[in-house]
C-alpha cells in the first residue's frame, strides 16, 4: 500500500488533535491513531513523534507523566495543556486557511 | 512571562539531564517492542518483525540527536566536552603546561600589583568630599620647622589665619602640621605607653575636607581658638580598631599624652587616612593643643615658626588660575605684615620674586609619591615587558601544539566534524589555559602587592597603605592573555582546517605546515631573546648603581653600631639640666656594660632629617657672612660610637660644660671652605646673626659624613655638645662588641634603671638604618634582577620548544644524514646553529634597543652611565650561555638519534 508523507509543519497539528480528540496518550498510541484514522494514508516516521514532543514539552503545550500501560507496561503519557488547546486552535484556523486558498486555487475554473 | 516558564523548563533539563536521557530511551524502547509485538501478531517471524519495527522507527540515534537539540544547549554541552579535552591537553604535558600557567601568573599578577600599589600611591583620589576641588599650596614635600623669610611651602598658624580670613577664591583654608608627630601616650586604664602617630590639623580641616566622623563629631574650628585650651582628640578608624578593640564606648575615653589628658571625641570614616598618601594618622589633635604634645612644639602665636601645610578648597566657580593670583597677591601682603617680619632689603628682594605654586590635591600629596613614582613607573615597564614575553611563549606553545595536531584535526575533518566547530574547539582549550593561569595571575596578585609594600616599607615605620586590587588592570592584563591565546591558539587551526586532507593524513610529519609555521615562531622567539636582553641590562645597571652606592664611603663606620629612639619628651621631662642629667647618665651606665665601646645620645644619626641654620664666621673673607650647615647635638661619646675619625684638635670631654665655652667640632668640608686659611682650630663663628660670631669656639675638625643620603654631595656641617644646647635627643648610639641581641637587652635594662618610664622604640643597627635610605634602589635593583632573569628563562622556554619542535620534524631527516655518515657533532652542530642564529639576531635587536631604553632610567643611577658596557656585556653573556644551554638540549637529543630507529619511525 501507499503512504503519502504528512506535509511539513503538520506534525503538531495531528499530536495536537490526537491528544485533544482522545486524552491521556504515550507515543505509540499516537503514532498508532494518526495512522489508523487517517485510514492508513499519513505515515509519520514513527520516531520523529519524539523529537517532537520534547519541542512541545520546552514550548508547555504538552506534559508528561509516567504511567501504567494496559499491558501492565511503564509508559510516558502526553497530555495536553490549556496553552496546548489554545496552540491547537491557531494551528487549526491557520491549516484550514491554508487548505481553503489552496482548494480555491485549484477548483477555479 | 511565557518564555520566563519555558527558560525555567530547559534550565530544568540541564539539571535532570540524565533522568531525561533515561526516560527518552525507556520510551523508544518501549515503542519499538510494541510493534515488534504487534508485528509477531499478525504473524512474522520476531526477526522480520524487529527490522520492521526499526525500519518504521527510523534512525533512534539521530532521533536522540534531534531530541536532544530541541532543548537547546548543545554548544554547552560542546563547551564542557572542550574544556574537559583541553584540561586533559594541558595534563598530557605538565612541564610545558606549567610553564605556561606559570608565565601568565607572574605576567598577570605582577602588572597587576605593581599597577595597584601605583594606583595607590600616585592617582587614586583623596575619600573626601569633591577632591577636585582641593588646592595645596606649595608641593608638600618639605618636612619639619623653618623660619625661612619668605617660604612658599611650610606656613605659620598665623599666616593660615590671615589668608583664611582675607582671601577671595576659598570656601575654606585649613592647616596641618607638615610632620606627624611620633609621640607615645597611654588609654584610659592602661599603664604602658605606645606609640602614636598623631597629626596636628587646624580646627577648619575636616569641615574643608568635608569629612564626617563615623561616630561622634570631627575636630571643628571651635577646638582650634585658646592655645591649650581644647584637649580634645579625634581617632582614626584602624587605630580604634587595632588599639581599643572597636569599642563602642570610644567616646569620652581618656588619652594621656605628656602630661595633658585628652578626650576622645570622635572617629572618622575607615576609608580616611588624612591627607599625606602613605602616612596614616591615628589621632588628629586641634593645633592649638601643639605645645602639650610632646616634644612641645610652640608654633602657635610664632609668626616665623613655619611648620603647617596649607591646603584649601576653591570656591565653586573659581579657577585655579584665579585661586593662584589671589593667593600670591596675599602672600606677598601678608609676610609684609607680619609683626617682627625679618624686612631687610636681601629679604624683601627675595620677597619679591617668591611665589606660591598651589597645586591640586584631589589625590593627596605625599613623599611617598615624589620618591616612588619614578620606581614604580619603570617597575610597570618591566612587567609589562615580561608580560609580553609570557604572551610569546604562551603564543609559540598554542602554535606548537596546534601544529603538531594537524593530522588529528585532518582527521576529524574527514569524518565530517564541521571546520567551525573544531576551530572553537582548539579557541576553547588555548582559552581554559589563558583562563587557569589568569586565576593563578590573580592569587599571586594580591599576595605580591603586600609584598611589595612591604618591600617599599623597607625604609621607615610601616606604610600605612591599604593596596586594593586594581579591577581595571587585571581585566585589562587578563584581556591581553586571552586575545593572546584567542589569536595563537586559533591561527593553526584556520591553518590546519584548511588543509589539503590527503596530504596530512598522509603523513603527520612532514608536512607543509611545518615551514608556515617556521617565520611566525622563529619572529617571537627573537623578539624574546630581545626583550630580555633589555631587561637584563637594565637589571644589571640597577645592581651596579646599588653596588656603588653600598660601597659609598659614610664617613662614620656603620657595623656594630645599635641606634635606638629614647622619647623624653613623652615621658614629661623639659629640655633643662634635668634632661642632659639623664641623658648624661644613660650614657654613663651604658657605656660601663660589658660590649659595650662608646655610647652617646644626638638628635640625628643618618636619614633621619637636619636641622640646618645659618652661621656666622668671624673673619670670613671680609667681614661676616651668613652660610647655612647643619647641625647635630651630640654627646661626648659620639665619635667613638659612630666611629668618625678625628683629623685635627680634641673631640667634647667633661671639660666643656653648660657654663664654659661654647665649643663645636666641624666636618672636614665646613672646615675647608669657611676656614680656608690656616688651622680652623681656635677660630670662632656663630648663630643666630653676625653679633654672635664670636660666639663659638671650633675645637676639633672630623671627616665628613652623609646626612640624607648616600648619594648626596660632602655637605658642610658642625656638632654641638649638648650640655650647651639643651634639646631633646631621641637617637642613642652603642657601638658594640659581640651579640647585639645581648647588648640590646643589657641598654634597654640600663635606659629603665635610669628611669623606668622613658619609651624606647625603633630599635634597629645603624646598618640597618643606612640600608633603608636606598629602600628604592634595592626595590628596583632586586624586582628588575627577579623580572629579567624571569625574562631569560621564558626566552629559553621559547628556544628550547621552539628547537625541540624543530628536531622532532626533522628526526626523519637527521636519521638519514646520519645513515650517510653524518657525525654527531656535525648534527648537534646542525641544531645549535639554528638556535645561536635565533639568539645572535634577538641581541642583535635588543643591543641597540637597550641603549636607547635605558638612557630613560638614567636619574636612577648612581657612579656610571646608562651605556654602563659592564652591564652591557654581562647581559649579552648571560643570555648567550643560558639561551645556548636551551638550544643545546634539543641539540643533544637530535645527535643522539639512532638512524634505524628514525628511518622506521616513518
Amino acid at each position: 500500500m501507499h503512504r503519502d508523507e504528512i506535509p511539513p509543519g503538520t506534525l503538531y497539528l495531528l499530536i495536537l488533535k490526537t491528544l485533544a480528540r482522545s486524552g491521556e496518550m504515550h507515543g505509540y498510541e499516537i503514532a498508532n491513531s494518526i495512522q489508523r484514522i487517517s485510514d492508513d494514508v499519513l505515515q509519520v516516521e514513527e520516531g520523529s513523534l519524539y523529537p517532537a514532543l520534547q519541542r512541545m514539552l520546552i514550548k508547555g503545550w504538552v506534559t508528561a507523566k509516567w504511567g501504567t500501560t494496559a499491558g501492565n507496561r511503564r509508559a510516558r503519557y502526553y497530555e495536553l495543556t490549556a496553552a496546548g488547546r489554545k496552540q491547537l486552535a491557531l494551528e487549526m484556523s491557520q491549516f484550514e486557511r491554508v487548505i481553503g486558498a489552496i482548494t480555491r486555487v485549484i477548483e477555479a475554473v | 512571562m511565557k518564555w520566563l516558564r519555558e527558560l525555567t523548563r530547559r534550565l530544568s533539563m540541564v539539571v535532570h539531564r540524565r533522568q531525561f536521557d533515561a526516560d527518552l530511551e525507556e520510551e523508544m524502547r518501549l515503542h519499538l517492542e510494541l510493534r515488534k509485538q504487534e508485528r509477531i501478531e499478525s504473524g512474522v517471524t520476531a526477526e522480520d518483525a524487529r527490522a520492521a519495527a526499526r525500519r518504521r522507527f527510523g534512525n533512534p540515534t539521530v532521533l536522540r540527536e534531534k531530541s536532544h537539540t530541541a532543548w537547546g544547549w548543545e554548544w554547552l554541552e560542546e563547551l564542557v566536552q572542550d574544556v574537559n579535552y583541553g584540561a586533559w591537553a594541558m595534563l598530557r604535558s605538565p612541564g610545558i603546561t606549567l610553564v605556561a600557567l606559570l608565565s601568565l601568573a607572574l605576567g598577570i599578577g605582577a602588572n597587576t600589583a605593581i599597577f595597584s600599589l601605583m594606583d595607590t600611591v600616585m592617582l587614586k583620589s583623596l575619600p573626601v568630599k569633591d577632591p577636585a576641588r582641593l588646592v595645596l599650596f606649595g608641593n608638600g614635600l618639605d618636612q619639619g620647622i623653618s623660619d625661612g623669610f619668605p617660604n612658599p611651602w611650610l606656613y605659620s598658624y598665623h599666616f593660615y589665619r590671615e589668608m583664611q580670613k582675607k582671601n577671595q577664591v576659598f570656601s575654606d583654608v585649613a592647616a596641618a602640621f607638615s610632620m606627624t608627630d611620633r609621640a607615645h601616650g597611654s588609654v584610659e586604664g592602661r599603664n604602658d605607653a605606645e606609640p602614636m602617630n598623631i597629626q596636628l590639623v587646624s580646627g577648619t580641616y575636616f569641615p574643608m575636607l568635608g569629612v564626617e566622623a563615623m561616630i561622634g563629631r570631627a575636630l571643628t574650628d571651635e577646638d582650634d581658638r585658646t592655645k591649650g585650651g581644647h584637649p580634645v582628640a579625634v581617632v582614626s578608624h584602624a587605630w580604634w580598631a587595632r588599639s581599643l578593640a572597636r569599642d563602642p564606648s570610644v567616646l569620652g575615653k581618656k588619652l594621656t599624652i605628656g602630661s595633658t589628658v585628652f578626650t576622645i571625641v570622635g572617629v572618622a570614616p575607615p576609608e580616611f587616612f588624612g591627607t599625606r598618601v602613605g602616612e596614616a594618622a591615628d589621632i588628629w589633635i586641634p593645633l592649638s593643643m601643639q605645645k602639650e604634645i610632646p616634644p612641645g612644639w610652640d608654633g602657635y602665636s610664632d609668626n616665623m615658626f613655619e611648620s603647617l601645610h596649607l591646603m584649601a578648597r576653591m570656591k565653586p566657580g573659581v579657577s585655579m588660575a584665579e585661586a593662584n593670583s589671589n593667593a600670591n597677591l596675599l602672600f606677598q601682603q601678608i609676610l609684609r605684615g607680619f609683626s617682627g617680619a625679618p624686612l631687610t632689603e636681601e629679604n624683601l628682594r627675595k620677597l619679591d620674586k617668591t611665589r606660591v605654586e598651589l597645586n591640586s590635591m584631589a589625590t593627596g600629596f605625599s613623599r611617598l609619591r615624589w620618591e616612588f613614582s619614578e620606581p614604580l613607573k619603570i617597575m610597570m615597564t618591566v612587567v609589562g615587558l615580561v608580560l609580553l614575553i609570557a604572551c610569546a611563549n604562551i603564543a609559540n606553545l598554542l602554535l606548537a601544539r596546534s601544529t603538531a595536531r594537524a593530522r588529528e584535526l585532518a582527521v576529524r575533518q574527514a569524518l565530517g566534524a564541521r571546520r567551525s566547530r573544531l576551530i572553537r574547539q582548539l579557541l576553547t582549550e588555548s582559552l581554559v589555559l589563558a583562563f587557569a593561569g589568569g586565576a593563578l595571575g590573580i592569587a599571586f596578585a594580591s599576595g605580591a602587592s603586600h609584598l611589595l609594600v612591604r618591600m617599599v616599607s623597607d625604609g621607615r615605620d610601616a606604610l600605612q597603605l591599604n593596596v586594593p586590587i586594581d579591577m581595571r588592570l587585571l581585566l585589562f592584563t587578563l584581556g591581553v592573555t586571552l586575545a593572546t591565546a584567542a589569536l595563537f591558539g586559533t591561527i593553526p587551526a584556520f591553518r590546519a582546517t584548511r588543509l589539503n586532507l590527503t596530504d596530512s593524513l598522509k603523513d603527520g610529519r612532514s608536512q607543509p605546515s611545518a615551514s608556515a609555521k617556521g617565520p611566525l615562531a622563529k619572529t617571537l622567539v627573537i623578539s624574546q631573546v630581545a626583550l630580555s636582553l633589555v631587561l637584563l641590562v637594565a637589571a644589571g645597571l640597577f645592581v651596579r648603581s646599588l653596588m656603588n652606592l653600598t660601597n659609598v664611603d659614610t664617613g662614620f663606620n656603620k657595623e656594630n653600631v645599635i641606634r635606638l629612639r629614647v622619647d623624653a619628651s613623652s615621658a614629661g621631662y623639659k629640655e633643662d639640666v634635668r634632661l642632659t642629667g639623664i641623658y648624661r647618665q644613660i650614657e654613663e651606665r651604658a657605656s660601663s656594660l660589658p660590649g659595650v665601646r662608646a655610647a652617646s645620645f644626638s638628635i640625628f644619626t643618618f636619614n633621619e632629617g637636619t636641622w640646618n641654620n645659618g652661621i656666622w664666621v668671624q673673619g670670613y673673607l671680609s667681614g661676616h657672612r651668613e652660610t647655612s650647615v647643619h647641625h647635630n647635638a651630640v654627646g661626648t661619646g659620639y665619635f667613638a660610637a659612630m666611629g668618625i675619625p678625628l683629623l685635627a684638635g680634641r673631640t667634647f670631654g667633661p671639660q666643656d660644660t653648660a657654663t664654659s665655652q661654647q665649643v663645636a667640632v666641624i666636618g672636614e668640608t665646613m672646615a675647608r671652605t669657611l676656614f680656608p686659611s690656616g688651622s680652623p682650630i681656635g677660630r670662632h663663628y656663630g648663630r643666630g646673626g653676625p653679633q654672635n660670631a664670636g660666639d663659638i669656639e671650633v675645637i676639633g675638625v672630623v671627616e665628613d659624613v652623609k646626612y640624607n643620603s648616600l648619594e648626596e654631595d660632602p655637605q658642610p656641617g658642625d656638632y654641638l655638645p649638648y650640655t650647651q644646647n639643651v634639646r631633646y635627643l631621641n637617637d642613642f648610639e652603642v657601638r658594640h662588641t659581640g651579640d647585639s641581641a645581648v647588648v640590646v637587652a643589657a641598654i634597654r635594662q640600663a635606659i629603665h634603671d635610669v628611669d623606668r618610664t622613658l619609651p624606647i622604640s625603633d630599635v634597629m643597627t645603624l646598618h640597618e638604618q643606612v640600608a633603608r635610605s636606598t629602600t628604592n634602589q634595592r626595590l628596583v635593583a632586586q624586582l628588575s634582577t627577579f623580572f629579567g632573569l624571569l625574562a631569560v628563562f621564558l626566552s629559553c622556554i621559547g628556544i628550547y620548544g621552539l628547537m625541540s619542535y624543530v628536531v622532532t620534524r626533522r628526526t626523519n631527516e637527521i636519521g638519514i644524514r646520519m645513515a650517510l655518515g653524518a657525525e654527531r657533532s656535525q648534527v648537534l652542530w646542525l641544531v645549535m646553529r639554528e638556535s645561536l642564529w635565533l639568539v645572535a639576531l634577538g641581541i642583535a635587536i635588543g643591543v641597540p634597543v637597550a641603549l636607547a631604553g635605558n638612557r630613560l632610567v638614567k636619574s636612577m643611577l648612581f657612579g656610571l652611565q646608562a651605556s654602563d658596557p659592564v652591564s652591557l656585556l654581562a647581559g649579552v653573556a648571560v643570555l648567550l650561555v643560558v639561551a645556548g644551554l636551551a638550544g643545546y638540549l634539543p641539540a643533544r637529543r637530535a645527535s643522539l638519534v639512532d638512524p634505524m630507529v628514525s628511518l622506521r619511525y616513518e
